[in-house]
């Protein structure tokens, strides 16, 4: 009993060891860089598919696309060349990602860091399934670095290759915590992460500190997923999520403390393989059959993240943690009346007019356009990074079905499932409103995670992996259903319900936001302490900030349900989560236009389809690689989205009209009051003298 | 002697091992205007923060009242709820709401939401001009502005916004957190009849400050902070001739003679 016991711990320790590495990369980047780079198993995770590759047939390939990326380096790879190559590589990526795309960030706000590494991470996830022979094809033999035969350890056999990778990662603890102890390099770090201004001024160079330990935390994380994989596989994705466990490991170490992150992935990854060996025993059976068993073993992780983070928490920043970073803006929304009019009445037009195909990409693009608003609710109007909107719609899209199969009627059926959805929203709001930036980022990532693994994946809620279908919506005998035969799919009536829905929706979030909950969303984002004084109750704005925003989000949910044939847990993968949130960050994630155009942007949408047409069907196959990059672009570069763009474009273009001689007015102003009293105007400044 | 509309007792603050305000005892009564100064580290703002609610007391007694505001102990109430009793606080670093214009910056501030305002403001805007906010715009001269981003204001006019944000919920005491810091001497001049003229529209102030000649100018009633200790209590009067306090901004030894930021205030 208790050998079977330590066999199972002891199995862990494998990927406890990968978990751990990926934690001391984490800390050591945030404790250099101030950065959190959900990228970092994403990164680990190329080097790996590059080193197998390199050992199989000494081809070396590049994360780079358009470009041919594949070189040939050696006719005969050895394991000190290919390991070689993969320490070398590391540190490459490692500098590259720092000097590209986390250097740039370095003052940015906690959102434009969180979009940018998952930029980084979506690129690098499709740069590997685009250029790399991946699936059933694989071509290539992937030969493990460590021997694999068992061996007798605490009177229990485990493999070789598990207890050598703690090996490894035990020794690079003792390492980096010697370095940073002992050696100038871990003092400037330290420097550096207490005052980068500081650190200048006594010629510490922050731009190398953070490289170096760019470079080391990649090439840790590289070489652990290398030796992982005889045990626990790689896989683009799932490799890629990994870092949700070191990130519990790293959070429990307070994202500073090589030892305690090191410990804690260990006791992660032995927990995991403890559970899971546990509950697939046959004698288990006092686990309800609706529990998934793989979900609860990926549900430690998350519990863990969460009880760090909350205990953690603080209900208000204090004040060393007030900075002025700027936000993607949010103007106030404008024209409504006639922006609804020209776009319901195009979008009327397009669903009588065009052809099933692209009536199919319409109504895509309008559901992902809900979702999107959802997201610019809670991410661009207060601020608050959420990862779990996704999980909403589909705690949404399931429950439609399932009550519509109960016999509920459609209507009712789908607000039950929108109001389910909202209340899922407050429970996960209520810890969420504790923590904020960065932390809330994980924290509804894991919550994302959570509701995948132990509700979405559910074989008695979902489905399973055959996934539910909806019965047709019928409203006062009228059928609203999507489907029909032949060319007539997609039909026109079902647009017209999304539309509705969707409208409505937009019009009563711009209400809320020319209102006092828009106003105090905005408050909230902008400033918390601010707000609490100004009467603001911070945490019931989030909370019913959250509400709303999962009420849409439900609302897309229900929509999605209705119109796929089977609705399939794959809709609501925590990467799909990431694509939404990426995609609405590109089309301005602060206004409802930028909603809108992420809509138009969704895979599957309008535009893939349009490009498509053009290029072949190549578009569809870079579209995330492409949107990964753009991502990253944006983040550093155009903080307020497409819509930012085109407003900045249109402003510049008036003005240059303006320019017939007269000064521009906003600058004039400005001019005026920088030199003058408390007020250039009227009132108990009046008629001042400009100087003292 | 008027009411006396916030009472503090004993109140103390305590970060790791530093005692950043030890049993400090002041009220303020109705429509005064009460000064608290200190040399830089003196504890004032951790006293606002006390009072305001950002900071909380180190020792805290259930029974005893530390806080009091209006005859009802605050000391449990959240930031938020001290506000909306009406006792309103600003900045020294003026924390704006950069997002949005004075108008809405003010218009944030002015009405407490219900539960179901979400819901209302959703489906059933109301489009009316609040009263309070025009109100302040025009007393502080910011009408204007309204409709401007405060980063395009000058100095003088944030701070303006600061202090409109405060008055705009109608407080009956209202906090203020260094308001002169970065004002050029005509701006400070300006701010001092500002608040002079609050205790008639039934506003208290408390006004915390380094700059002496505004605060021994403006206030009724002054307290000296040094090392978080209330170390004098008197008028203005009284406060410029304390050879405590004289030691306490210009150190031992130094006579209150060459010294100008004592004299200052008696001009204005």
């Amino acid at each position: 009993m208790i050998g079977e016991y330590s066999g199972f711990i002891l199995a862990g320790l494998g990927g406890g060891a990968v978990v751990a590495a990926l934690a001391l990369g984490l800390v050591l980047t945030n404790r250099a860089t101030g950065v959190i780079n959900f990228a970092f198993g994403a990164m680990g995770m190329y080097v790996a598919f590059a080193y197998f590759q390199f050992r199989d047939n000494g081809d070396l390939i590049l994360p780079l696309i358009f470009v041919p990326s594949r070189i040939h380096l050696l006719a005969t790879p050895t394991l000190f060349t290919a390991l070689l190559m993969a320490v070398l590589l590391s540190a490459v990526l490692g500098a590259a990602t720092y000097w590209l795309v986390f250097r740039p960030l370095r003052r940015a706000p906690a959102l434009a860091s969180v979009v940018a590494s998952l930029g980084l991470m979506l690129y690098l996830q499709e740069v590997v399934r685009l250029n790399f022979p991946t699936g059933s094809a694989a071509t290539v033999v992937r030969m493990g670095v460590l021997p694999e035969q068992p061996v007798r350890f605490l009177g229990t056999a485990v493999t070789a290759n598990r207890l050598l990778l703690v090996v490894f990662v035990v020794l690079a603890t003792v390492a980096l915590t010697a370095l940073f102890r002992y050696t100038k390099f871990g003092l400037q770090t330290r420097a550096a992460a207490g005052s980068q201004k500081g650190a200048m001024l006594v010629g510490i160079s922050p731009d190398r500190i953070g490289l170096i330990n760019s470079m080391i935390a990649t090439v840790i994380a590289g070489i652990a997923v290398i030796l992982i994989e005889p045990i626990s596989g790689l896989d683009p994705i799932t490799t890629s999520l990994l870092v949700l466990p070191a990130l519990a490991a790293a959070l429990l170490g307070g994202l500073s403390s090589f030892t305690i992150a090191t410990c804690a992935g260990l006791g992660i990854g032995m927990l995991q393989s403890l559970i899971l060996g546990y509950t697939v025993r046959p004698s288990t059976s006092w686990i309800p059959d609706w529990v998934p068993r793989t979900g609860l073993q990926q549900a430690v992780p998350v519990i863990l993240v969460l009880i760090a983070l909350v205990w953690r928490g603080d209900a208000l920043p204090d004040r060393a943690y007030l900075v002025d970073k700027r936000l993607p803006s949010s103007p106030t929304p404008r024209h409504v009346t006639l922006w609804t009019i020209l776009l319901v009445g195009a979008t009327s037009v397009a669903l009588l007019g065009f052809d099933a195909a692209h009536r199919q990409a319409l109504i895509v693009t309008m559901v992902s356009a809900l979702l999107a608003l959802s997201i610019v609710v809670i991410t661009g109007y207060v601020g608050q990074i959420s990862l779990a909107q996704l999980a909403f719609a589909g705690v949404a899209g399931f429950t439609v079905i399932n009550v519509a199969n109960d016999g509920l009627p459609f209507p009712v059926a789908a607000l039950v499932a929108t109001l389910v959805a909202t209340v899922v929203g407050v429970v996960v709001a209520l810890p969420a409103a504790r923590v904020r930036g960065m932390s809330l980022a994980i924290a509804t990532l894991a919550m994302a995670v959570a509701l995948e693994q132990l509700v979405l994946s559910s074989k008695g809620f979902s489905g399973g992996v055959a996934g539910r279908s909806a019965p047709r919506p019928v409203l006062f005998g009228v059928d609203f259903g999507i489907s029909a035969r032949g060319a007539d799919n997609f039909r026109p009536i079902f647009g017209f319900l999304v539309l509705g829905v969707l409208t409505v929706s937009c019009l009563m979030v711009a209400n809320l936001r020319r209102n006092r909950t828009g106003l105090r969303w905005l408050a909230v984002r902008s400033n918390e302490r601010a707000a609490a004084a100004a009467g603001i109750n911070v945490g019931r704005s989030k909370i019913g900030a959250f509400a709303v925003s999962s009420c849409i989000a439900g609302l897309a949910g229900v929509l999605l349900a209705y119109s796929t044939s089977t609705l399939s847990t794959n809709s609501f993968m925590v990467i799909g989560a990431l694509v939404a949130l990426a995609l609405t960050y590109l089309g301005g994630i602060a206004s409802i236009g930028g909603a809108l155009i992420a809509g138009l942007l969704a895979q599957a949408g309008l535009f893939t389809l349009l490009a498509n047409g053009g290029t072949d069907g190549k578009a569809g196959t870079y579209v995330f690689a492409i949107s990964g990059l753009g991502l990253i672009a944006m983040a550093i570069f155009a903080p307020d989205g497409i819509t930012g763009a085109v407003r900045q474009g249109a402003q510049h273009l008036q003005k240059s009209l303006k320019m017939g001689g007269q000064p521009p007015q906003q600058t004039a102003l400005a001019g005026a009051g920088a030199g003058s009293g408390p007020g250039a105007g009227a009132g108990p400044a009046e008629g001042k003298p400009d100087h003292e | 002697m008027s009411e006396v509309i916030l009472q503090v007792r004993d109140l103390s603050v305590r970060y790791g091992g530093v005692l950043a305000l030890s049993s400090v005892s002041f009220d303020v009564a109705d429509a005064q205007i009460v000064g608290l100064i200190g040399p830089n580290g003196a504890g004032k703002t951790t006293c606002i923060d006390a009072l305001s609610g950002f900071t909380a007391p180190s020792a805290r007694n259930p029974s005893f009242r530390y806080i009091s505001f209006l005859g009802r102990s605050i000391d449990r109430l959240s930031p938020q709820s001290r506000v909306r009793l009406g006792f309103a606080r600003t900045f020294q670093s003026l924390e704006l709401f950069d997002d949005l214009t004075v108008r809405d910056n003010l218009r944030v501030a002015a009405a407490t939401p219900t539960w179901i305002s979400t819901l209302t403001d959703a489906l059933w805007p109301k489009r009316k001009v609040d009263a309070a906010v025009e109100e302040v715009l025009e007393l502080l001269g910011l009408d204007s502005f309204a409709e401007d981003r405060p980063e395009h204001l000058s100095n003088g006019q944030r701070h303006l916004v600061a202090v409109g944000r405060a008055l705009v919920g109608r407080p009956k005491l209202l906090l203020l957190d260094e308001p002169a810091a970065g004002l050029n001497p005509s701006e400070t001049v300006e701010l001092s009849k500002l608040l002079r003229s609050l205790p008639d529209r039934g506003v208290s102030v408390l006004l915390v400050d380094h700059d002496m000649s505004l605060v021994l100018g403006v206030c009724d009633q002054v307290h000296v902070l040094d090392f978080g200790s209330i170390i004098a209590s008197g008028t203005p009067e009284q406060i410029r001739s304390d050879p405590l306090v004289i030691s306490a901004y210009l150190g031992h030894g130094s006579s209150g003679v060459d010294e100008p930021a004592l004299g200052a205030g008696s001009e204005s």
